[in-house]
């Protein structure tokens, strides 16, 4: 088990190491000048004069193997330079927002697996029933929503027309914990509707599949109460390929999330991220994807190493 | 899967309908309005529906309709282009890397990993930052983040189809790479490529609109459905139409697509049927019906017919007819027969776990509780069938390394077993069950109970799984082919457990021992019991029914047994027969004798009437054959 998670914990580091050079190098692999292609956009020129100053800025003008060392090394004490727009270093913007995001798709995460996890396995258990029927029509249309469409839409829905709740913006949980649900809660269940229409059909078809098999009807050929056949027998078994397609999903996700946190205005990482392309904030554009990169491939670790404490076979 | 396909499914009618109208509607957008999209009435901002602007007016007074319809056209044509651009590159990357392996292989595999590591709208954003936002960006932005899944799935299926014989053969005709490619397994692999095809345009759509929503993405006045999104989200409140607009135009767009995909890959790779019945427990009528037992019996079917429902068109199919099967007490009975003969299911049908759509039509079931009191498991209700089941009858399967669940300890199934019908300690429970282990010979029982069942070998498991199906002392014990799957050598080994444990078992153990194997029925059975196209042919006492086979059948089995034959035959020096023929299907079945097509003394008379089981004179076995030794006495005697 610890030869397997240290295998899987250098091939993750390896992983990063590639992301972050090509990160590094997507600027260099274009033809022309990087500063000059940053600061011209639609055909706008810009000031020899200020590309000088940008370029010296981000240290362009320093040898290409000395920039990919520095850029390393820094990455590694998660110091990516300052942003071109107010000087602010990156990694302490990124320390103060990344914990929001997380916070947000964590809570998106539990709502997705308390409910696609349970209507997946009851859809599963009696397939072309009425209630499998009924769920797999309304996730079909879900599934067809874009998560900024619906959130979009549960702001016009709850707070402008009934006033349940705030349409959005952030306060901290220690100053306000009641306010702070109160805004977690309309783009929480916007995250968790999208991981919820995944998670239920995942369930649904791996639940599909185990039921079929043969350790399934020993069970119950031991008498052991239904309950306890499809917790232990069904739904035990079809987690392993459940968390896998999370894991998977959880990085379309981190993209995602980068919509409805901008709905909502929720201040984490991805508000940041959209104004850093908007301004074309090079050095903060390309720290957040490596660190987000990075959460994805750690999630990717953490996937491997449930996926191995549920299935023992995996464990060699 | 199979492509191209000739007749249009009827299935894909509606989806093709939606979406062709949809398209048609957005590209014919002059001749539907002739408003023009970005034609600004300040004056005139956020109107309502009018004659002349069915949808009313944007934040800017331009044309709503107009606008959807136009910017419907940008957002598919993005949307089509980028997923062609994806598909064309993803599917020769994968053509080419599965095709020619080596090196080819390794590049086109860790390119598409590579992109496939990165979150998409973040790949998305980082481009945009370095080109800024725009049309062609975004063409390109999406067809790089897309063409990785074509590459896998082209790469996955050309293995798939080049192994197939077509290929291998046209390969060993000499035809040149290329052609093989191109004309023989591209062709082949279009089903898959054209269900990734429509899941990925929805995926662009969404990244699409979602990006220009961002306003990162198509670029302001031309329109886009996320731009028009992003523009009324501001004005909700006073405008919820601009709102609503858009937003249901990209779902519509989205689901269609999503629905065109769904259908195709169900036409592709049609599933089978699903009833909306709980598979799980089997049983479930409410109620027992009054089971009944003759003194001396553990379990018994009279005159049980299984009938196989197809839906309300077709009339139900009897897979099993009019069995009369009785499992004397503490004796060894073997059902014997070929696959298809119906002896799995009579098993089952003692055990309560037919599959639902077999029900019992007529017959009575009963087997015998260590109460004393006779049950009946198909009709009684499931939360009293799990009281029986395990604790008073048990069976033991075919298949040794599926039966047992991979991911649970072997431990934890028997304790599981164990606490499902006796209240025990955990400590106790654990004591019980690697003394089990112990009894059916596994070494180190204490170290084999902390084991998966994949670290165990396939006698091991067939071991494990024994010690489950006696560990609550049942009285009856179903063993469906228990030895079929394993080596010879391993095969007596569990025959000779068997045995042992029955003779050793306190409270006595009936069982009914399932095989089409007769030398090891020989080895262990009291009665044999001989099924044939859902029908008892013979039964009798083992030795008899072994020695001296009445029904054609019986002996035709025999005579294709290895081991018995050099016994019986090596003198001789006979060669081994095999049955001509296969058993008739349960819905074709011959009328008169059911094995006459196959039975070589079969004559006109067999076609006529179909035989009774006739009784042999000292009533201890039966025979279902006109030219049984005992049928010319039984005929006489009817006819008296």
């Amino acid at each position: 088990m610890l030869r397997f998670a240290l295998n899987k914990g250098l091939a993750a580091l390896l992983m990063l190491w590639v992301v972050g050079t090509i990160i590094f190098s997507v600027l260099f692999i274009i033809p022309g000048d990087p500063a000059e292609l940053l600061l011209t956009s639609d055909g706008a020129s810009a000031s020899q004069e200020s590309i000088e100053n940008l370029r010296k800025e981000m240290g362009l003008d320093k040898p290409l193997i000395t920039q990919y060392l520095e850029f390393l090394a820094g990455a590694a004490h998660f110091d990516f330079g300052q942003s071109l727009i107010d000087h602010v270093p990156v990694g302490e913007t990124i320390a103060l927002r990344l914990p929001r995001t997380i916070e947000l798709i964590l809570a998106g995460l539990f709502l997705g697996l308390v409910t696609g996890i349970p209507s997946g396995t009851w859809a599963g258990l009696r397939p072309g029933g009425s209630f499998d029927r009924t769920i797999s029509a309304a996730n079909a249309v879900l599934i067809s929503v874009p998560g900024f469409v619906i959130g979009t839409l549960f702001i016009y829905l709850f707070a402008q027309v009934l006033h349940w709740l705030p349409a959005g913006g952030y306060v901290s949980f220690t100053s306000d914990p009641l306010l702070h649900l109160k805004l977690l809660a309309l783009p929480a269940i916007t995250v968790g509707l999208h991981l919820f229409s995944i998670i239920f059909r995942m369930t649904r078809a791996s639940v599909l599949e185990m039921r079929t098999h043969d350790w399934v009807r020993t069970a119950v050929a031991k008498g052991l109460r239904r309950k306890l056949v499809v917790r232990r027998h069904v739904v035990r078994n079809a987690l392993g390929p459940i968390v896998t397609v999370v894991g998977l999903q959880m990085g379309i996700l981190l993209g995602s999330t980068v919509l409805i946190e901008f709905i909502y205005n929720w201040p984490g990482l991805s508000g940041y991220l959209v104004t850093a392309v908007q301004q074309r904030d090079y050095p903060s554009v390309r720290a957040i994807i490596l660190v987000v990169s990075a959460l994805f491939i750690l999630i990717n670790f953490m996937v491997e190493m449930i996926y191995s404490l549920l299935d023992p076979r995996i464990r060699l | 899967m199979r492509f191209p396909r000739v007749s249009f499914p009827r299935r894909m009618i509606l989806p093709s309908l939606l979406l062709v109208l949809l398209i048609g509607s957005m590209f014919a957008a002059p001749l539907l309005t002739s408003a023009d999209p970005l034609q600004i009435a300040i004056s005139k901002r956020l109107a309502g529906p009018s004659w002349a602007h069915p949808f009313g007016q944007d934040e800017f007074g331009r044309d709503r309709l107009a606008r959807v319809l136009y910017g419907g056209q940008v957002s598919l044509s993005v949307a089509f282009l980028a997923s062609f651009i994806a598909t064309a590159i993803g599917t020769f990357i994968g053509l080419v890397g599965a095709y020619f392996r080596g090196p080819f292989e390794f590049v086109a595999m860790r390119v598409s990993d590579v992109v496939l590591f990165f979150p998409p709208i973040l790949l998305a954003l980082l481009v945009v930052t370095i080109f800024g936002p725009g049309v062609y960006t975004m063409i390109a932005v999406l067809a790089l983040l897309y063409f990785p899944s074509f590459s896998r799935i082209a790469y996955s299926e050309t293995l798939r189809v080049s192994s197939l014989d077509f290929v291998e053969a046209s390969r060993a005709l000499g035809t040149k790479p290329r052609r093989i490619v191109f004309s023989t397994v591209l062709p082949n692999i279009l089903g898959a490529i054209s269900v990734q095809f429509s899941l990925t345009a929805a995926a662009t759509i969404t990244v699409e609109s979602g990006l220009s929503f961002l306003g990162l993405g198509v670029v302001p006045p031309a329109p886009s459905w996320g731009q028009m999104i992003r523009g009324a989200r501001a004005m909700m409140e006073q405008d919820p139409l601009g709102l609503f607009v858009p937003c249901a135009a990209l779902c519509v767009t989205i689901y269609s697509i999503n629905l065109f995909c769904d259908r195709l890959r169900d036409v592709l790779d049609p599933k089978g049927l699903e009833d909306g019945k709980d598979s799980v427990s089997p049983t479930g009528k409410n109620g027992a019906a009054p089971a009944e037992l003759a003194d001396g019996n553990a379990a018994e079917l009279r005159g049980l017919t299984l009938s196989l429902s197809r839906g309300k068109k077709a009339e139900p199919v009897d897979l099993v007819r009019d069995i009369t099967l009785t499992l004397p007490r503490n004796q060894c009975t073997a059902l014997v027969g070929e696959s298809g003969s119906g002896k799995s299911l009579t098993s089952l049908a003692l055990m309560g776990l037919l599959p639902s759509a077999i029900r019992p039509s007529s017959g009575h079931i009963a087997i015998e509780r260590k109460s004393g009191a006779p049950v009946d498991l198909v009709s009684l209700a499931a939360k009293e069938a799990e009281k029986v089941r395990g604790n008073d009858i048990a069976m033991i399967f075919q298949e040794p390394m599926t039966s047992l669940n991979p991911v649970l300890k072997v431990g934890a199934q028997m304790v599981e077993t164990l606490q499902a019908h006796r209240k025990t300690t955990s400590d106790e429970a654990r004591k019980t069950c690697v003394a089990a282990l112990d009894r059916v010979g596994i070494p180190e029982a204490e170290r084999r109970f902390e084991s998966y069942p994949h670290e165990l070998s396939g006698g091991m498991r067939q071991r494990v799984m024994i010690a489950m199906a006696l560990l609550c002392e049942p009285k009856v014990l179903i063993a469906d082919e228990p030895t079929t799957a394993l080596d010879v050598t391993i095969q007596a080994e569990i025959i000779d457990l068997l045995r042992d444990l029955r003779a050793n078992q306190e409270a006595g153990l009936s069982m009914l021992f399932i095989s089409h194997n007769l030398g090891i029925v020989a080895d262990i059975a009291d009665r044999v019991v001989v099924m044939y196209s859902g029908e008892i042919v013979e039964e009798g006492p083992a030795g008899d029914v072994l020695s001296d086979p009445h029904h054609p059948y019986t002996k035709a089995l025999l005579e294709s047994m290895p081991s018995l034959h050099d016994e019986k035959h090596s003198a001789r020096g006979d060669r081994l027969g095999a049955i001509a023929g296969t058993p008739p299907l349960p819905q074709a079945r011959l009328s008169g004798c059911a094995f006459r097509d196959r039975c070589p003394i079969a004559r006109d008379a067999c076609a006529e009437t179909h035989p009774d089981l006739y009784l042999a004179a000292d009533a201890t076995r039966a025979a279902r054959c006109l030219f049984a030794p005992d049928a010319a006495n039984a005929l006489k005697e009817a006819v008296s």
